[in-house]
């Protein structure tokens, strides 16, 4: 049996990964539209604030993923040697990230809200007022 | 193998595709009621709908990730079937809480939307 904790480690991290990957994609190239409201419709602030925004958020929850992936808690009785052991360290570990990614995904939705909300309450907006389509029957 | 291990093989997937199942039908139909509540403006609304998914999926699959250990040791069949019913139980009914309150934020958010209207017309 190889070691258990390489193993743990190198299923680990291409998961955490990938899954940043996929949530930062989502929240940014989804928060163009907010950025754009948020700016007035000015396209190169609006793009830059959003890249710096989603380079912020690799960084914050990457570090916080390299930050839990130690397998604690194995040196005493526990021997931390079988399979088990290994699928049910990694289902904690990632549950934990994936929830706390959700999290951090609604504060960010959060923030855009409420930019948007400020950048209406105080200022000209660009965009026309949207139009209520009507329900077709 | 153990007992367990074959136990998470069969709760993981399945639960996966009930999660997934779940939140696209939400994706799906919940982006009509979206359009109302954000006077038919579609690109806003297709943004909001596809961050909302990937929150949908982050946080359960998460949450059935977590729930996946510390079982206790399974030695027969009938312990297999009962554990993997009451851990299914677990999430099936987190995913229904989760459903209900969702429906109830997209009602109460449009009530209180439509009372907005009908006041701001009355004066």
């Amino acid at each position: 049996m190889t070691n258990t904790f390489v193993l743990t480690y190198l299923i680990y991290l291409p998961i955490v990964f990938g899954l940043t990957l996929y949530v930062a994609r989502t929240l940014f190239r989804n928060g163009r539209v907010f950025m754009l409201d948020i700016f007035k419709g000015k396209a190169d602030i609006a793009d830059a604030t959003n890249r710096l925004f989603e380079v912020g958020f690799y960084l914050i929850n990457i570090g916080f993923a390299l930050r839990i992936m130690e397998v604690d808690g194995y040196w005493g009785e526990n021997a931390y040697d079988t399979m088990q052991e290994v699928v049910e360290t990694l289902a904690g570990k990632v549950g934990g990230f994936a929830i706390y990614l959700g999290v951090m995904l609604f504060i960010n939705l959060f923030l855009f809200f409420r930019g948007r909300r400020k950048a209406r309450q105080n200022g000209i907006t660009i965009n026309p007022v949207p139009v209520i389509p009507q329900p077709v029957h | 193998m153990s007992l367990n291990l074959l136990a998470y093989a069969l709760f993981f997937p399945a639960m996966l595709v009930l999660a997934v199942g779940v939140a696209q039908t939400c994706h799906r139909h919940g982006r009509p009621w979206m359009l109302r509540l954000f006077d038919g403006d579609a690109a806003f609304v297709d943004a909001v709908n596809s961050i909302l998914l990937a929150g949908c999926y982050t946080v359960n699959l998460g949450y059935i990730a977590l729930v996946m250990a510390g079982w206790e040791p399974i030695t027969g069949i009938e312990q297999l079937l009962a554990t993997l019913a009451r851990r299914m139980a677990i999430i099936v009914l987190a995913l229904a809480a989760l459903h209900y309150q969702n429906i109830a934020v997209l009602l109460i958010w449009s009530r209180f939307k439509q009372h907005q209207a009908t006041g701001k017309r009355a004066t």
